[in-house]
């Protein structure tokens, strides 16, 4: 790394912008920046969890019964996919430290391939709440068999939360693929300010665990309610 | 050069690198740990909070392994750690909202509605419904937008 | 503060050569402002949009206050006047106040005081200020097609569920202004943390520093909560999902919770930034050491850790818990305190100083009076049982106007006017500024003072119409002609400080003989903000009370050579050979 590590190399390295006096300082600014804005994010899907905590603990069997027209299945192998997902960006962010491209490329495309799958389980998913009139909204039970015996209109909070978070973190695995997606071009392109740089990548994989985070908390909370 | 101290601490070239055995060994420990929960979930403990609490705990556990391996925080700076750590822990204090609902059962002003279950003595209906069942019907649906 | 450079081979150009590439000058295309990097024009850009909604949001407050000047109401429907205080709340709470302070002189000053070429992330910067643009865009856009009428606090299920207004476009515009609140603040932090000039400790940064890291964090951790909640509230009006709806269970009252905890860490927001430029002011206008520096600096702190817990002080008629009530009321003391340490300790540096009374420095003293009354008020509303009297009605008006207006926004004047010469390069004329500090804080006092005594005879905020209770009428009129003498102490400047731009003199780099390196480059600063990277060796408050003695006197000697009330070197003489670089004053 002795390239990225001359500390006093003032504008030798080509990946160092003008405002920064070496790599160092603008590798830990950037990771921090990273950081604090996950910090945001940890704010925002908070709110959500604490919004679901109320209502939960408020309507303990309604929601538990509303859960149960859930797939757990689908939402087991989602969670495989994100877990496995989350280990390759691991391994690309390592690979891209040690600048073996095609090792990057590889995990990176990987991990593309499981956020297309996971969207693609969650749409089937979704799909088959919309043919069960599980969505909010005027028509929502119009087949009560799927409410599994739930107040209908508890069960309709119970998935304006489910749609509501599930369906943030979905947007923000569009993201994640767009972002990665790009990220991978750039590694295919030789792009100078990735592969003499690790920080861009180890970026993107932080946002994506963090991706991974969200859905390790809301699998459970979602999918796997205890009967009360 | 800046905040010498802290720059300092990220070592020489400002990364380090996780084995890669490392991270295989922490993505099986989350897919074993997620076989936990599922099985855990399906136990009865006799009582539906332990499983919550268990599924909890686990989750957490989860998020510190990813958190500590695959965002690397463990090789992180103090910096980075103390931004780590400002996030989750004004998360925790947001739940000082659900206090509210904690302590409106106990309040003991008099009011107008004695014949509540507990005997009365809240001036607002405080006490949550049971959940109750209507029967499907065109009340249930609101008008929207 | 003294600096000696650093070795860079730039040492060699004359100061007519710098003047010639300052950051205003160095190409002044359309598309190099659009597509800039620079903190600096950054903050310039951000500076004329704050004053476009600064000005819709005065001309609604105009509205509102010829409105209340008749018992019956004069020009509005109700349903209008809704449209038109929601309109008015919006746009100084989102689009302006809490951007004013942060993104013009934060932007601008940050990286200069602490030594920096620009903020760590430049682009980022830049797309704050497009996020911004896009918000305030949306946010006009669905107040015209439309209109919000559920005033700023947008309070479920009237907004999610009743009003006929365009709230779902409004609110999406907000939450593009928060994002564009989130990436300053992550900038602001990494930037403190990692771009300090060396020699730049944490002890001897300007205390404005201090207050924009303070305001950053808070805006990182508050803004993305009210960004949720408030976008739950479009989930709900068009995608039907059922978050805070009653009549499906959910529960208006959380609604309040999350939108009060981050809408009272805004206030603080809105006021730390303005903490920050008073100390600058007060130290430097009093020539004087801050009084005690790590006590300002660290209540600065405790307020922004402390302002996360009382936000149930909102709440307190909002069917909470009683007991959470108590509880919030006592913190809600609590948080005065570190605010009152600040006002003492400002008071404590007066004493005994050699104070200028320039027009920044106007505009400092009004903010210590003006804001000890807003917060004192603050505590009346704070205590459980005063509140029951208060809340809702105008005192609660008269308490946010003294701490936002006569708090932030005096504040935001007197950072406007002292740094003017060093944005602009230009002085403006002192005396009539001067003035015009004396008319904001007598317009302002007429406007706001008549609402306390209303509101505690009980009339209620948000009515256009009182006419079974006429004897309120002549407070209001008090207010009507207050708002027109603060509405003229609000354009005046314009005027003065557009002129300035023409054909004001120039200025040198440090006309007011302050400390601090934003004042040891030139005016207006090069595009890389130093020409040599600076090494901090003192504190910024270094004021050698020898010395300033001396030069008071020496000051009044030389009165008349001055350019109106400036420091007798302010202006920049191109025939002298000044030297902008390590000026001591
Ligand atoms: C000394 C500290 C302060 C205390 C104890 C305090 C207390 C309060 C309380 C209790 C209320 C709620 C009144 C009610 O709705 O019944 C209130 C309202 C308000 N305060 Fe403060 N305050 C303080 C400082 C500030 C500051 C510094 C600002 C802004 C810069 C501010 C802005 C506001 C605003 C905007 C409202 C009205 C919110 C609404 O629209 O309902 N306050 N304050
Ligand atoms: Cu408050």
């Amino acid at each position: 790394m002795a390239a990225i590590a001359d500390a006093h190399g003032h504008g030798h390295d080509e990946a160092l912008h003008h405002q920064f006096e070496d790599m160092d300082q603008q590798n830990e600014a950037y990771l921090v920046g990273m950081w604090t804005f996950l910090v945001t994010e940890v704010m925002f899907f908070g709110t959500l969890f604490i919004i679901y905590t109320l209502y939960r603990s408020m309507y303990q069997m309604d929601w538990y019964l509303a859960h149960e027209a859930l797939n757990i299945p689908m939402g087991g192998v989602n969670t495989i996919i994100l877990l496995i997902s989350s280990f390759t960006v691991a391994v690309a962010v390592r690979s891209a430290q040690r600048r073996e491209r095609n090792l990057v490329l590889w995990n990176l495309g990987i991990t593309l391939v499981c956020a297309v799958g996971f969207l693609g389980i969650k749409s089937v998913e979704y799909m088959e709440k919309f043919q069960h009139n599980l969505y909010p909204g005027p028509e929502f039970g119009r087949h009560p068999e799927y409410l599994h015996g739930a107040a209908p209109n508890f069960a309709q909070l119970y998935y304006g939360l489910y749609f509501g978070m599930t369906g943030l973190h979905a947007v923000h695995v569009i993201v994640g693929i767009i972002v990665i997606a790009y990220l991978w071009v750039k590694w295919f392109l030789n792009a100078k300010n990735v592969t003499l740089d690790y920080v861009p990548t180890e970026m993107v994989g932080l946002y994506w665990h963090f991706v991974d985070l969200v859905w390790i908390f809301l699998f459970p909370l979602m999918y796997l309610m205890p009967k009360p | 050069m800046a905040t010498t101290p802290l720059s300092k601490a990220a070592g020489h070239g400002g990364h380090h690198e996780v084995k890669f055995n490392h991270l295989f060994g922490n993505l099986l420990a989350l897919m074993a740990l997620m076989g936990i929960t599922i099985w855990a979930s399906y136990v009865n403990f006799g009582n539906s909070t332990i499983n919550n609490l268990i599924a909890l705990l686990i989750a957490s556990v989860k998020a510190c392994l990813v958190i500590w391996i695959f965002m690397g925080v463990k090789f992180a700076t103090p910096l980075t750690r103390l931004w780590v750590a400002v996030g989750f822990i004004v998360f925790i204090l947001m739940f000082g909202i659900l206090g509210d609902y904690a302590t409106r059962r106990f309040e003991p002003t008099a009011g107008w509605e004695l014949n509540r279950p507990n005997g009365g003595g809240t001036a607002l209906p405080r006490e949550w419904p049971p959940a109750k069942r209507p029967e499907q019907g065109a009340e249930n649906f609101r008008p929207r937008l | 503060m003294s600096s000696i450079p650093i070795e860079k081979g730039l040492e060699n150009s004359s100061p007519h050569q710098r003047e010639q590439a300052n950051y205003l000058t160095v190409d002044w295309s359309l598309k190099s402002w659009l597509t800039t990097g620079d903190h600096k024009r950054i903050g310039i850009m951000y500076l004329i949009s704050i004053s476009f909604f600064f000005l819709l949001g005065g001309i609604s407050a105009g509205l509102i206050r010829y409105e209340l000047t008749s018992p019956a109401g004069r020009v509005l429907e109700s349903e209008t006047y809704n449209k038109i205080f929601s309109a008015h709340g919006i746009l100084m709470i989102f689009t302006f106040l809490v951007v004013a302070i942060p993104a013009v002189f934060g932007n601008f000053l940050l990286p200069l005081m602490i030594g920096a070429r620009d903020l760590a992330f430049p682009r980022l910067n830049l797309m704050s200020w497009y996020l911004y643009m896009i918000g305030g865009t949306l946010i006009l856009g669905g107040m015209i097609n439309g209109g919000v009428d559920s005033g700023w606090t947008f309070y479920v299920p009237y907004s999610s569920m009743y009003a006929n207004s365009n709230i779902a476009l409004v609110i999406v515009g907000i939450f593009f202004g928060g994002f564009s609140s989130i990436t300053t603040g992550i900038n602001f932090i990494v930037t403190t943390h990692k771009m300090r000039a060396p020699g730049m400790t944490w002890f001897r940064l300007p205390l404005f520093v201090w207050a924009m890291y303070a305001t950053s964090v808070v805006i990182i951790l508050g803004t993305p909560v009210v960004a949720i909640t408030l976008l739950l509230i479009v989930f709900e009006r068009v995608f039907q999902l059922p978050i805070f709806s009653p009549e499906l269970g959910g529960d208006p009252v959380l609604f309040q919770h999350l939108f009060w905890f981050y809408s009272h860490p805004a206030v603080y927001i809105m006021i730390l930034p303005a903490f920050g430029i008073q100390s600058e002011l007060i130290a430097n206008f009093a020539r004087k050491r801050i009084f005690g520096y790590h006590f300002v600096a660290f209540s600065t702190l405790a307020i922004a850790g402390l302002g996360f817990l009382v936000w149930g002080h909102h709440m307190f008629i909002s069917s909470q818990s009683m007991y959470q009530g108590i509880v919030f009321s006592l913190i809600s003391f609590l948080v005065a305190v570190p605010s009152a340490v600040k006002i003492f300790n400002w008071t404590a540096t007066l004493y005994k100083g050699n104070i200028r009374l320039t027009s920044p420095m106007i505009y400092a003293l009004s903010f210590i009076g003006l804001f000890t009354v807003g917060g004192l008020t603050g505590l009346f509303l704070g205590s459980l049982g005063t509140n029951v009297h208060l809340t809702n009605t105008y005192f609660i008006v008269a308490h946010f106007h003294y701490v936002m207006v006569g708090g932030s926004l005096t504040a935001f004047l007197g950072a406007l006017h002292y740094w003017w010469p060093k944005m602009t390069g230009r002085l403006y004329s002192e005396s009539l500024a001067k003035w015009n500090a004396v008319l904001v804080f007598v317009g302002f006092n007429l406007t706001f003072f008549p609402q306390f005594v209303m509101g505690w005879m009980g009339m209620p905020r948000r009515y256009h119409y009182y006419y079974f209770a006429p004897e309120y009428q002549p407070y209001h009129l008090m207010s009507t002609a207050g708002a027109s003498v603060l509405a003229l102490g609000l354009i005046i400047p314009g005027f003065y400080l557009l002129k300035s731009l023409a054909n004001g003199p120039k200025a040198s780099a440090n006309p007011w003989g302050a400390h601090g390196l934003e004042w040891e480059t030139a005016s207006p600063p090069v595009t890389t903000n130093f020409e040599q990277t600076p090494i901090v060796m003192d504190e910024v408050y270094d004021f050698d009370p020898v010395l300033e003695h001396e030069q008071a006197q020496a000051r009044k000697a030389l009165e008349p050579t001055g350019y109106e009330g400036y420091e007798p070197g302010a202006l920049a003489e191109p025939k002298k050979d000044e030297s902008d670089l390590g000026g001591k004053s």
